[in-house]
């Protein structure tokens, strides 16, 4: 059993729903994200996961329910790019083998903090200015590394100016994978004429995609089987070249640092052909021009804008102004319209504006962004640039049951956080049966 | 950037057949073979031509030439045909500016933060979203020295916007420091005698094949490539002594200086013209003489057109290099054609100070083939403006680079609240041909020969403004040009 | 708008704006009348020269007379009697003894005047005592070197009358000079007023930092009150004090007062103070940054601007626009709006330009001439004498090659009470 001892549980709690034990909560409605609103719902908890979701479905007799027809619940909220708790500092070399979570410390009184605020996720990432290394996405509870710790590695951390040494980064790095193709396929080559005689069915071989980081973490030996058993083995990938080899086939994603329109430009230059699996997150200054670059088509760009490419965006949910005037302007709005996927993050570290972000994703909101939109945005989206899609970020079957339990609709400024659940265990808030 | 350069090579033929051809009105059939030497850009034949023309206005080439109510038309940002009757392309984008002027896009020889804050390597480092970009196309600047570099203002676009990387390199002679003088000196001998050298090695290398080539330790490159021709010296001199020793030294070893301030150059005119000196001066420039100098000294309002007269090449300069926004107009970077008229109120013809923000600091910055005039063959550069290019009411109220429109008056925050263009004249874009437009009968096509402004009674009531608020964040840093002016 | 002036004006600058083309007539035709002008005023005396009597006659191609009817004559005849304007007009033969003064193809201007100057002493320094804030005995005069080099220079460019001031260190810096840009007359010969009136400083320069009081505008507006107060009281007990004598004479709308006020605070104070309180002869000054925005309230208490030598906001108004602020002021119906360059913060000779580039931010342009000519005269109480070619004023005339507002206008001559104090031709082009 996990232990929790700093949330302070009303003394009637009457329904912990405990690893190995069951819950049924009775809502007003749940806002799933994934599969829209169900009214009237009923989430049945189990072993800390989400066993089933339906609109009044039929408790079975002997199962706890806490009944809360006056609540609106939806997904805990995903801070997918933070550095809560950290406070090492970086370069700005290319180290994509650094990893935040050697810079993990359980015992940091923040975690807790948050989750009052329905934070039930977070993704760190080292600190930097150049390529800072590899994320860690959490669960803000835990006495060990081990028990805060949902996926390691997911994403890869790029800061992109206008100027050459970030281009030369990027430029470089695609360089070195170049190289390395190069390595294998010569290594094929000998392999392949040592082995005469042997299967010649590999030969052509898509050079890309030599490198297979499940094969080389040994973590499928199934797949390997299937793949070929000719006995190949490629030469290993140096550790700062390893990401950029996963960034290429998807196995990771870069979260690439723009804070301005011209960076797009310039990161796209630098990029050139070369592929590369990647979010982005943008920096919403308060003159913020990044407008110039949501779609190609309004000011006939050169290369495809970020809404072109259906690109997840990490932005703070701020109110920006036309530079040198008042005139605010909605970016994440705006993005959404021309097709990006916002994600939302607090505007910045601090337990305040974790508190305030609910209400500042609001404003937004207020200003014509869709109220589903925004909760998507805090949850689900956030949760794919996390890497952790697939366990949290929408109330569905099998996922862990992180949820926040709010008063009334989640963007309303009188709405108050009732209760937050994680993974089904009732971690803030006076629950009452 | 690889792209730009095989361009430019092509296009370097189109203008010199073009130069051996020109004819006053240089009409073109846009389809057919001949006019296949400009399109050097596209390789890819799949690739669709992007035509565009701007109709109707008073085509000031920039080479003396007016064309009045005629036809640019550019193909893939290039400058395809100039004249009248020619045969638009029906893809073509239209922009009539019948009762405009057309003029070359202006080129500032040195300017600060026009590319937003770029200093160097402006191929991954320009802003082309930067909001002084649009206060610089505004002022008609299209082309810019800086760092330097030549390079466009071309918004939207990080791709092709350095015209020269190395326009030029920067030398220091100064009789303040005068040990900078004999070093510099010192550096030429012994780059001269490593050409001489080397060029002897090579000649008898064909006969001793072991004979060692010329050792190239210590020998300055930059020197090197100014006497090899590969750029441009450019010093900083006004003193009347400085002058006079950086003509000696370009006449001595045979190169031909850039000479930025130059404020008592009309002291020495002679001089500075026999010695090929490219002069880069503001014309307003202020300094009193040194009473300790018997000769004649200070600064002259005549500067600009004394040195012209004498055969140097003169651009001009405002006071300020970068964009101020503090209030007091007149005196930045965006008051180029101010400047120049400065420089004819000192009797340069005006002529020449059209020249001295186009095509002269194109010729010093050794881009002259692609910017500065508008010539069948060169870059689609241009300026649209509602007067007089000299005249301190005109605006210019389209910028083109490349084909391309990047400045609209009306549609930007800076200007479009004054003198708002007639509903008419906004219907730019709007894909209608040269003959279907109405003659626009306010516009005296007349009498523009001494510079007045054509006769607007346009109303002046723009939107109102919100009301103000007190010194907000975030302002434009305003930029200084530092030091010129000392003594 | 709609004030009975606008047509006239609008006509003027319409007629000046053609110009050009009409001094292209002039230069390569025959001159001819433009016809519809009202033709030359009489001085009260006689054209005819008397024994002793000297007699000029200018043949120019055009005259911006700035006056009242805002005639424009082109070609146009001045004849100047014994350093006054005797008489302008459409082309005339001159009297007999007039000495004829060919100018073909030439413009004709007033002397531009300017109200906001401190290059008396030949550049900055010399104008501001800082350790009182009242300095009502203080005089600028003591300071003023006549014709010296920036004097020269202002010369060139056209501008005739200077009101050299203290500077804005102190609440009430003293009193000012007026004098002319004469190259090389003698004190007596160059000053017009030795005590031409009062600078004040309402705020943005005059705050005290050393402990006493005035560091706030609260402060600062006290001060002045009381120094205002003070020197009522003493001219209503008939008392002797020479430290007030002058204020005094402010008080009493004898003398006029210039005040620098920069932003729309300060702007406002001042006008409620001196206008509205005081209901001195003062002229509020500067008008930059977000002053614009007071601007219908400052019309209509009716305290004269003199804008500069900031002519554009562009950092208040945080709406995109680049906003003249004479353009501003023209809007909300200032009448004698005057310009400034605040010399040396901006040079001299460059008068002009502040109309020009006045004009090309949305103000009128004639409107702008009137601004560096008639508009100062009048509203420091110059005009019987300044501002515009009109018989019985002083002969202060500028001669250059087509609008006085273009840059590419070169002065050609400038004479200055009939005086020619500035001949390109035969002294080499200063500006």
């Amino acid at each position: 059993m996990k232990t929790c001892t700093t949330i302070a549980l009303a003394a009637a709690l009457a329904a912990p729903a405990l690893a190995g034990e069951t819950l049924a909560i009775r809502v007003g409605r749940a806002q799933t994200v994934s599969h829209g609103v169900v009214e009237h719902a009923v989430i049945l908890v189990e072993d800390g996961r989400i066993a089933i979701v339906g609109e009044d479905l039929p408790v079975e007799r002997g199962i706890p329910v806490l009944d809360r027809p006056e609540w609106t619940v939806v997904p805990g909220f995903v801070n997918c790019y933070s550095r809560l708790g950290c406070d090492s500092e970086g370069g700005d070399d290319n180290s994509p083998d650094v990893k935040a979570i050697d810079e993990l410390w359980p015992k940091s009184p923040a975690y807790k903090e948050v989750v009052k605020h329905g934070v039930t996720t977070l993704a760190l990432y080292p600190a930097g200015n150049g390529v800072s290394g590899q994320s860690v996405a959490i669960r803000p509870l835990g006495g060990t590394v081990e028990e805060m710790v949902l996926k390691d590695g997911q994403y890869v951390k790029i800061v992109v100016r206008s100027d050459s040494p970030s281009k030369r980064r990027i430029a470089d790095a695609f360089k070195k994978v170049e190289e390395y193709d190069d390595k294998v396929a010569k290594a094929r080559e000998k392999f392949d004429k040592d082995k005469k005689g042997g299967s010649k069915k590999d030969e052509k071989a898509d050079e890309k995609k030599s490198f297979d980081p499940a094969a080389q973490e040994g973590k499928s030996d199934d797949k390997k089987d299937e793949k070929k058993d000719d006995g190949f083995v490629p030469p290993q990938p140096d550790e700062k070249l390893r990401p950029w080899l996963e960034m290429r086939v998807g196995a990771k994603r870069g979260l690439v640092a723009l804070s301005q329109a011209s960076d797009w430009l310039h990161f796209q230059d630098a990029l050139g052909k070369n592929e590369m699996a990647y979010d982005l997150r943008l920096v919403l200054q308060r003159e913020s021009d990044l407008y110039y670059v949501f779609d190609k088509k309004t000011h006939e760009l050169d290369v495809d804008g970020i809404g072109d490419k259906q690109l997840r965006c990490v932005v703070e949910p701020v109110l920006t102004v036309t530079a040198g005037t008042l005139r605010t302007r909605n970016l994440p709005h705006e993005l959404h319209r021309s097709g990006g996927k916002v994600v939302f993050i607090p505007r910045n570290d601090s337990l305040g504006d974790h508190q305030a972000w609910r209400s500042n994703v609001g404003e937004l909101v207020a200003a014509g962004m869709p109220a589903d939109v925004a909760l998507r945005a805090m949850t689900l989206e956030a949760a794919e640039v996390a890497g952790v899609a697939d366990l949290v970020g929408s109330i569905e079957k099998g996922k862990h049951a992180n949820l926040v339990f709010l008063t009334g609709a989640p963007f309303e400024a009188s709405t108050k956080i009732a209760a937050v659940m994680l993974d089904g265990e009732f971690v803030h808030g006076e629950v009452n049966q | 950037m690889k792209y730009f350069l095989r361009a430019s090579a092509l296009l370097l033929v189109a203008a010199s057949t073009h130069v051996a051809t020109s004819a006053p009105a240089r009409a073109q059939d846009p389809a057919p073979a001949g006019a296949k030497k400009e399109d050097g850009k596209k390789d890819d034949a799949k690739v669709e031509d992007k035509w565009v023309a701007v109709v109707g206005g008073d085509i000031h080439t920039g080479t003396g030439e007016v064309l009045k109510g005629a036809t640019i038309l550019g193909k893939n940002g290039r400058i395809h045909a100039i004249g009248y009757d020619l045969d638009v392309p029906k893809d073509a984008k239209v922009h009539d500016v019948a009762g405009m002027r057309v003029y070359p896009g202006l080129v500032a020889i040195s300017s600060q933060g026009l590319l937003g804050n770029a200093m160097a390597e402006f191929d991954d480092t320009i802003d082309p979203f930067s909001s002084r970009m649009v206060l610089g196309l505004a002022a008609g600047i299209t082309t810019t020295g800086v760092g330097g570099s030549a390079v466009k203002l071309k918004r939207f676009s990080v791709d092709g916007a350095v015209v020269n990387e190395r326009a030029y390199t920067v030398m220091s002679w100064s009789g303040r420091n005068p040990r900078t003088k004999s070093e510099l000196r010192e550096k030429f001998v012994e780059a001269a005698r490593y050409i001489r050298e080397q060029r002897e090695w090579e000649r008898k290398s064909k006969e001793q094949k072991d004979l060692p080539e010329p050792k190239k330790t210590g020998i300055d490159g930059g020197v090197l490539s100014v006497l090899r021709g590969e750029t441009q010296a450019k010093f900083n001199a006004s003193d009347r002594d400085d002058l006079l020793g950086i003509a000696r030294l370009a006449q001595e070893f045979g190169f031909r200086p850039i000479i930025d301030g130059c404020q008592e150059g009309w002291t020495v005119a002679d001089e500075l013209g026999r010695a090929g000196a490219r002069v880069v001066l503001t014309a307003r420039d202020r300094r009193s003489k040194d009473e300790q100098q018997s000769a004649s000294g200070g600064t002259s309002i005549e500067n600009a057109a004394i040195l012209h007269r004498s055969g140097c090449m003169v651009a001009v300069t405002p006071p300020t290099e970068g964009i101020d926004l503090g209030g007091l107009e007149g005196r930045d970077i965006r008051m180029l054609t101010i400047e120049a008229g400065f420089a004819v109120r000192g009797g340069l013809p005006e002529k020449a100070a059209l020249e001295s923000i186009t095509i002269v600091p194109a010729r010093m910055m050794g881009i002259s083939h692609r910017v500065g005039s508008l010539e069948v063959g060169k870059d689609f550069d241009l300026l649209v403006t509602d007067g007089d290019l000299l005249h301190y009411s005109t605006y210019v109220q389209w910028a083109f680079v490349d084909g391309r429109m990047v400045y609209d008056k009306e549609k930007e925050l800076y200007y479009a609240h004054i003198r708002p263009r007639p509903a008419a004249e906004k219907k730019l874009d709007a894909g209608e041909t040269a003959e279907s437009k109405p003659a626009d009968e306010s516009k005296p096509q007349g009498e523009e020969k001494d510079g007045e402004k054509k006769d607007d009674d346009a109303k002046k009531e723009g939107d109102e403004k919100k009301e103000g608020e007190k010194g907000g964040d975030g302002e434009k840093k305003e930029e200084k040009k530092d030091g010129e002016q000392q003594g | 708008m709609g004030d009975e002036r606008t047509t006239n004006e609008r006509n003027a600058g319409a007629r000046m704006r053609a110009g050009a083309a009409v001094a292209c007539l002039a230069l390569f035709a025959a001159c001819r009348s433009s016809g519809a002008v009202a033709g030359g005023r009489e001085a009260s005396g006689p054209l005819e020269l008397g024994p002793g009597d000297s007699g000029v006659a200018i043949h120019c191609a055009k005259a911006l007379t700035l006056d009242d009817g805002d005639s424009i004559h082109a070609p146009a005849t001045i004849l100047v009697k014994n350093g006054k304007l005797a008489w302008v007009g459409p082309r005339r033969a001159a009297p007999a003894g007039y000495e004829t003064l060919p100018a073909d193809g030439l413009w004709a201007s007033p002397g531009m005047v300017e109200l906001h100057s401190h290059i008396h002493s030949g550049g900055f320094g010399d104008t501001n005592d800082k350790v009182l804030p009242v300095n009502g005995e203080l005089r600028a005069m003591t300071a003023l070197r006549p014709g010296n080099p920036l004097v020269r220079r202002a010369v060139a460019g056209g501008v005739t009358t200077l009101y050299g001031i203290p500077g804005s260190g102190t609440s009430m810096s003293g009193f000012g000079v007026i004098y002319k840009t004469k190259v090389d007359a003698a004190f007596e010969d160059a000053v017009l007023h030795r005590v031409g009136g009062l600078k004040v400083a309402q705020s943005y320069n005059p705050e005290r930092g050393a402990g006493d009081l005035g560091r706030t505008r609260a402060g600062l507006a006290w001060i002045l009150e009381d120094a205002a107060d003070r020197a009522k009281a003493l001219r209503a007990a008939d008392a002797e004090d020479l430290s007030h004598e002058d204020l005094a004479k402010v008080m009493e709308r004898e003398l006029p007062v210039l005040i620098h006020c920069a932003g729309s605070d300060g702007f406002a104070a001042a006008a409620r103070m001196w206008q509205e309180k005081y209901a001195t002869r003062c002229v509020l000054s500067h008008g930059c940054f977000d002053a614009h925005a007071v601007a219908p309230w400052i019309v209509a208490t009716g305290a004269p601007i003199n804008a500069g030598p900031r002519v554009v906001d562009y950092m208040t108004t945080r709406d995109g626009a680049i906003t003249g602020t004479a353009a501003k002021y023209l809007e909300a119906g200032a009448k004698d709006l005057s310009l400034n360059t605040d010399s040396p913060v901006l040079p001299q000779e460059e008068l002009f330009l502040q109309g020009a580039m006045s004009a090309r931010y949305g103000a009128d342009d004639y409107q702008m001439l009137r601004g560096c000519t008639i508009a100062p005269a009048r509203v420091f109480g110059l005009d019987h004498r300044l501002g515009s070619l009109e018989a019985g004023k002083d002969a202060d005339i500028v001669l250059s090659t087509g609008s006085p507002l273009d840059p590419r206008s070169r002065v050609e001559r400038v004479y200055i009470d009939g005086a020619l104090q500035y001949d390109r031709a035969r002294d080499g082009q200063w500006f």
